[in-house]
């Protein structure tokens, strides 16, 4: 079972968006997630880079051919943190859910 | 923010939000559209080389099989935007595609051994081509319901 943590740096709205999108994938290319998350090139990579720095995910340059292509994924600790602050929201919904349940006759 | 500062109300919805940004992933097609198609024009022309005897015929189509076959892969994987995990498809998946496979080999060994039972010229041809039919059908469906059970596997752990 995955320890719930919150992480306030993923509850970003915006890195929520690209850390749910990265959580099902094992990469997925610069261009896709600036098109889903309907973003500009350089907030994507301002996103993308207070990602990086919390070692949550890895951004690739590379060449397909010879279009250079950007990949990014999400590090182990990405998913693990990501895995946890899931855990971590189904948690309080958990128990506000509990608070509404009838107590024992 | 912290989590005393979350509301039930808000976790609830930020659960949401990551169940509907990851349903956008499995949208995007697996394949592209002229991968099963591509794939039994290939398995058709093989055979079709094979059956004629000839050994130059047959090393010819060998080769171009090979060839044929890693450039389709190649191409495909390139052309993709992401890479679905493919831990999400489990048993279920799995099962669908080897299902797929082996409805795929029965239809082509079985038609081919009852045309050339019937005395049909080239049957293993004739029936790769009803296979390669098969393939461009019901290759698309099977991605669908690979999206789908990664999709429900997914959803399942935000649960």
């Amino acid at each position: 079972m995955t320890a719930a943590r919150f992480d306030e740096l993923i509850h970003a709205p915006t890195r929520l968006a690209i850390v749910s999108l990265l959580a099902a994938t094992d990469w997925a290319e610069f261009r896709y997630l600036k098109e889903t998350v309907d973003l500009s090139d350089s907030a994507l990579s301002k996103q993308l880079s207070t990602l990086e720095e919390a070692g949550y995910a890895e951004v690739r340059k590379g060449f397909v051919g010879k279009r250079p292509r950007t990949t990014v994924r999400l590090t182990p600790a990405g998913r693990g943190a990501f895995s946890q602050h899931v855990a971590a929201l189904q948690q309080i919904v958990a128990r506000a859910g509990e608070t509404i349940l009838p107590g024992p006759a | 923010m912290n989590a005393a500062e979350i509301r039930p109300n808000e976790a609830a919805a930020a659960l949401e939000q990551v169940r509907l940004h990851q349903e956008q992933v499995f949208i995007t097609p697996p394949f592209p559209g002229w991968f099963w198609p591509g794939l039994g024009a290939l398995n058709v022309a093989f055979t079709a080389a094979v059956e004629t005897g000839h050994p130059a015929m047959v090393a010819t189509g060998a080769v171009a099989f090979a060839a044929g076959l890693g450039a389709i892969i190649v191409v495909s994987i390139r052309k993709r935007p992401l890479q679905l995990r493919n831990d999400l498809l489990g048993a279920r998946g799995g099962l669908a595609i080897g299902g797929f496979v082996a409805a795929l080999v029965a239809l082509g060994i079985g038609l081919a051994f009852a045309l050339r039972a019937a005395g049909a010229p080239m049957p293993g041809t004739v029936a790769n081509v009803a296979v390669a039919v098969a393939m461009a059908l019901l290759g698309p469906l099977l991605g669908r319901r690979l999206q789908r059970i990664m999709s429900d596997t997914a959803a399942k752990a935000l649960r």
